[in-house]
C-alpha cells in the first residue's frame, strides 16, 4: 500500500490501475526497454549499411571501368594518361597527388595543432583561453572555399612561392630529392605544394580542437599525482598527459587526414589541376577528389563516368585503409603504453 | 502519465517514420525503370482535355490557358549558356505569368542523364547525344538555342593585342611553340616585340563545353591534335606533361590563372571575357582575315554553316568559311521530347521556346550577354521542327 501511494505521488501509475493487457504489453516491450534497444540496433545498423551500399553501388557503377583497364588503373608503373576525349584513362597521377598533398599536410600540421591543445588545455591563462577557443572553432568552420580564394590571392604569391623557391634551391638540389622537390614553382604558386600547405592550415584546427578535449578529458588526479611525485610541467605533459591522450590524439589525427584525403574544394581551387607533371611537389598535380569534383558534371561518356566512379572506390578504400592502420596504432601504442 | 505518453507517441512516429522511408526508397528503385521513358511522368494523369484554347497557333500568341491551373516546367543542364536562360526565365515571366520555368545548370552530361531518366521536361546540353542514347529514347530532339565565341587571353607584359592563327595556337598547346618569341608567332605580330619567355598555358580543369569547342577548333585546324590528343569536354593537355600547363576550375580559374601568371595564355568564353574587360587575342581565319570576336562575325560564322544541320539539328561551326568569321564557336542545344503525352505542358515548352528564339528583347539580352542568337534560316529550322511535335499523335503547334 505505502508503495503504491509513494508510486502515485511521484506520477508513476501503480500496478492496481493497469489493466491485464496493458500489464502485458508492458512487460512484453519490458517497460520501453525493447523499443529503445530497437532504435539503437537500427541506428547502428544503418550505418553499416549505408557504408556497404554506397561500396557496392561504387562497385557496380565502376564496372566498365573495371573491365577495361583492370589493374593498370591505379597502378604507379603504367603510362599514366588521363583523356576523356580519347578514352584512356589511368588514375595514378591523381592517387599519387592525393597522397603527397594529405601525408605533407599531417607532418606538418599535427606537432603544430598537438602544440595548440596543449597550450590550450594546461598552460593558457584563463582569460586568453575562451577566445583562442572560439578562433580555432571558427578556423575549424571556416568553409573550404574561402580557403581556397584565401589561398590563390592572398597565401599563394606571399607565402607558398617564396617557400618553394627555398626548397627548389636547398632539397631541389638533391639529386634524390630533385625527382619530388625539383623544378621551378609557377609564378602563380599553383601546385601540390600550395595544396599541402593549405591543408595543413585547414585541418590544424580539427586537429587542435578535438585533441585539447582529450586532454581536458584526463581526471586531474593524474596531474596532482605527477605533482606529488615531484614532476615539472613539462615532465606531466609529456609522460603522463600526452601518453594517457594518446589514442583520442591520435584518433584526431585520422580525423584531419580523412578531411585532408577528401578536401575537394580548396585543393581544386590552388593544386593546378593538371594530371602530367611528374612527381614535384612544385608542379601543378591532381587529386582524387578534385578531379571527381571536375569533372562528374561534364562526364557524358559511359566509360569516363565510370572511370571516375572508380576513382571513388580507389579513395573509399585508400580511406579504409589508412584508418585501419591508424586504429592499429593506436592499439598498438595502447598496449606500448599499459605495458609500461 | 501524459509525459510517458507524448514518448510513446513519438517513439512510434519515428518508427513509422523509418518504415516508410524504408519501403520509399525500395518503391523508388523498383518503379525506377518503367518511368523513364515519358517525360512528365509525375503529372501525365493530368486529364489533358480540360485546357480551354491551349495549343496555340500563332507564332507570338502565348498558350493562352487562362483558368487552367499554372504550368511548372523542369529543365537542367548545361552551364554554358545558364546566364541566357537564367535572364530569359526571369523575362517570360511577365510574358507568361501563368508558365513557371525552371532551369538547373547541373551540366551537359547531367542534363542528359536526367532527360533520359524523365526527371526534367527539356534538357540544355553543348554536347551531342549519343547513338545509344537515341536508340534508348528515340523522340529525343536536340534544338540549338545560341552560340558562344571562345577566346584566347593572354598576359604578356608590354603586348596589347595579340594576333594568332590556327595552327600556331594549336602548336602552343601541343607545347610545341614553347617561347614567346617563337618565329611563327613573331610573323604573325610585326612591330610587336615578343618577350624571350616559355608560354604557360592554362586550360579549364572541369569538363565544359567551353573546351569542346576550343578542342573542336584545334582538331579542325591539325589532325595531329584530333589523333593524339582529341576532342571533348576535358582532354589531356600536352602542356601539362611538361608541367608548363595550369588547370583553372571555370571561366575565372583560367582567366584567374592567366592574370597571375606572367607570359601565360588561356581561353575563355567571349561573354565571361567581355564582361570582365579581359583582353583577347584576333585570330586569321580559314579564309586568311584577321578577325576579332563580335556579334558580327559569330553571326557571319553561324551563316556559312546554316545548311550544314544534321537531320538531328545539330552542327559544329569552328573554322567557318567566311570572309568574316570567327573561327573558334560553338552552338549550344535544348533536349526536347518529340512525342508526348502531356498537351498542356508540352504546348508551353514549345511557346517559351519560339518566344525565346524570336522574341526581340530576348535576342537583345543574349547579345548583350555576350551570345550570338539564332540566323534566321536556323530559326525557321527549329520553328520547323517544333510543328512536328507531337501530343498523343496529334500536331501541337
Amino acid at each position: 500500500m505505502a508503495i503504491n501511494e509513494m508510486k502515485k505521488t511521484i506520477g508513476i501509475s501503480t500496478t492496481k490501475e493497469r489493466f491485464p493487457y496493458q500489464k502485458k504489453l508492458a512487460t512484453w516491450l519490458q517497460h520501453g526497454d525493447r523499443i529503445w534497444s530497437l532504435l539503437l540496433w537500427l541506428s547502428g545498423l544503418l550505418v553499416v549499411i549505408l557504408v556497404a551500399w554506397i561500396g557496392w553501388r561504387l562497385w557496380i557503377e565502376s564496372a566498365p571501368s573495371r573491365a577495361e583497364f583492370g589493374w593498370e588503373f591505379i597502378s604507379p608503373w603504367a603510362k599514366a594518361s588521363w583523356n576523356p576525349a580519347l578514352d584512356k584513362f589511368q588514375a595514378w597521377p591523381s592517387i599519387y597527388g592525393s597522397i603527397v598533398t594529405s601525408v605533407i599536410a599531417i607532418f606538418l600540421a599535427v606537432p603544430f595543432s598537438v602544440g595548440i591543445a596543449i597550450f590550450l588545455a594546461e598552460l593558457s591563462p584563463p582569460n586568453l583561453r575562451a577566445p583562442l577557443n572560439y578562433m580555432v572553432e571558427m578556423l575549424a568552420a571556416i568553409p573550404s572555399v574561402v580557403y581556397g580564394l584565401w589561398g590563390i590571392y592572398v597565401f599563394l604569391p606571399l607565402v607558398v612561392v617564396p617557400i618553394g623557391q627555398s626548397i627548389e634551391a636547398t632539397l631541389g638540389q638533391i639529386p634524390g630529392l630533385a625527382i619530388v622537390a625539383g623544378g621551378h614553382i609557377p609564378v602563380s604558386g599553383l601546385s601540390r605544394l600550395a595544396a599541402a600547405l593549405i591543408l595543413t592550415i585547414m585541418i590544424t584546427p580539427t586537429i587542435a580542437a578535438v585533441s585539447r578535449d582529450v586532454l581536458l578529458a584526463i581526471p586531474n588526479s593524474q596531474r596532482e599525482a605527477s605533482a606529488a611525485l615531484g614532476a615539472t610541467q613539462w615532465e606531466t605533459i609529456w609522460k603522463v598527459l600526452i601518453p594517457n591522450g594518446l589514442s583520442g590524439i591520435l584518433g584526431a589525427v585520422i580525423l584531419g587526414f580523412g578531411r585532408a584525403i577528401g578536401e575537394t574544394m580548396a585543393v581544386t581551387m590552388v593544386i593546378g589541376n593538371t594530371t602530367g607533371g611528374g612527381y614535384s611537389i612544385l608542379k601543378p598535380g591532381y587529386t582524387m577528389a578534385s578531379i571527381i569534383a571536375n569533372e562528374f558534371a561534364e562526364a557524358v561518356d559511359a566509360l569516363h563516368t565510370s572511370a571516375l566512379i572508380e576513382i571513388g572506390i580507389v579513395l573509399f578504400f585508400l580511406t579504409l585503409i589508412l584508418n585501419a592502420i591508424a586504429r592499429w596504432l593506436v592499439w598498438r601504442v595502447k598496449k606500448q603504453v599499459m605495458g609500461n | 502519465m501524459p509525459i510517458k505518453k507524448t514518448i510513446a507517441v513519438f517513439i512510434s512516429l519515428i518508427i513509422a517514420t523509418i518504415v516508410i522511408t524504408g519501403c520509399g526508397s525500395s518503391q523508388s528503385t523498383a518503379t525506377k525503370a518503367p518511368s523513364s521513358n515519358t517525360g512528365s511522368a509525375p503529372t501525365a494523369t493530368k486529364a489533358p482535355s480540360n485546357n480551354t484554347g491551349s495549343a496555340p497557333t500563332a507564332t507570338k500568341a502565348p498558350a493562352n490557358n487562362t483558368g487552367s491551373a499554372p504550368i511548372t516546367l523542369n529543365g537542367a543542364g548545361a552551364t554554358f549558356p545558364l546566364p541566357v536562360y537564367t535572364e530569359w526565365i526571369q523575362m517570360y515571366k511577365s510574358v507568361q505569368p501563368d508558365v513557371t520555368l525552371n532551369y538547373q545548370g547541373i551540366g551537359s552530361g547531367g542534363g542528359q542523364k536526367a532527360i533520359l531518366d524523365g526527371t526534367v521536361d527539356f534538357a540544355g546540353s553543348d554536347s551531342l547525344l549519343k547513338d545509344e542514347q537515341y536508340q534508348q529514347m528515340p523522340d529525343l530532339q536536340m534544338l540549338p538555342m545560341l552560340a558562344g565565341a571562345v577566346v584566347p587571353i593572354f598576359n604578356i607584359d608590354g603586348v596589347d593585342n595579340l594576333v594568332l592563327d590556327g595552327q600556331t595556337l594549336v602548336d602552343i598547346y601541343m607545347a610545341k611553340i614553347t617561347r614567346w618569341n617563337d618565329p611563327a608567332i613573331a610573323a604573325l605580330n610585326p612591330g610587336v616585340t615578343l618577350p624571350d619567355e616559355p608560354i604557360v598555358v592554362a586550360h579549364r580543369s572541369d569538363g565544359s563545353g567551353t573546351t569542346e569547342i576550343f578542342t573542336s577548333y584545334l582538331g579542325a585546324v591539325s589532325k595531329e591534335w584530333t589523333d593524339n590528343v582529341g576532342v571533348g569536354k576535358a582532354v589531356e593537355w600536352p602542356a601539362d606533361a611538361s608541367g608548363q600547363g595550369i588547370g583553372g576550375k571555370g571561366n575565372p580559374g583560367v582567366a584567374q590563372a592567366v592574370q597571375s601568371t606572367p607570359f601565360s595564355i588561356g581561353y575563355v568564353e567571349l561573354a565571361y571575357a567581355k564582361s570582365n574587360n579581359i583582353p583577347f587575342a584576333d585570330m586569321i581565319n580559314a579564309a586568311g582575315n584577321q578577325v576579332t570576336a563580335n556579334a558580327d562575325t559569330m553571326k557571319d560564322a553561324m551563316a556559312a554553316f546554316a545548311n550544314s544541320f544534321s537531320e538531328r539539328l545539330t552542327t559544329k561551326i569552328v573554322n567557318a568559311p567566311g570572309k568574316n568569321s570567327w573561327p573558334i564557336m560553338g552552338y549550344t542545344y535544348l533536349v526536347i521530347h518529340m512525342k508526348n503525352t502531356d498537351c498542356d505542358k508540352t504546348a508551353a515548352l514549345l511557346d517559351y521556346i519560339q518566344w525565346a528564339i524570336s522574341d526581340d528583347a530576348a535576342a537583345q539580352k543574349a547579345a548583350d550577354l555576350g551570345y550570338a542568337t539564332l540566323p534566321d534560316a536556323v530559326r525557321t529550322l527549329v520553328i520547323n521542327k517544333l510543328h512536328e511535335v507531337t501530343c498523343n499523335g496529334q500536331p501541337v503547334l
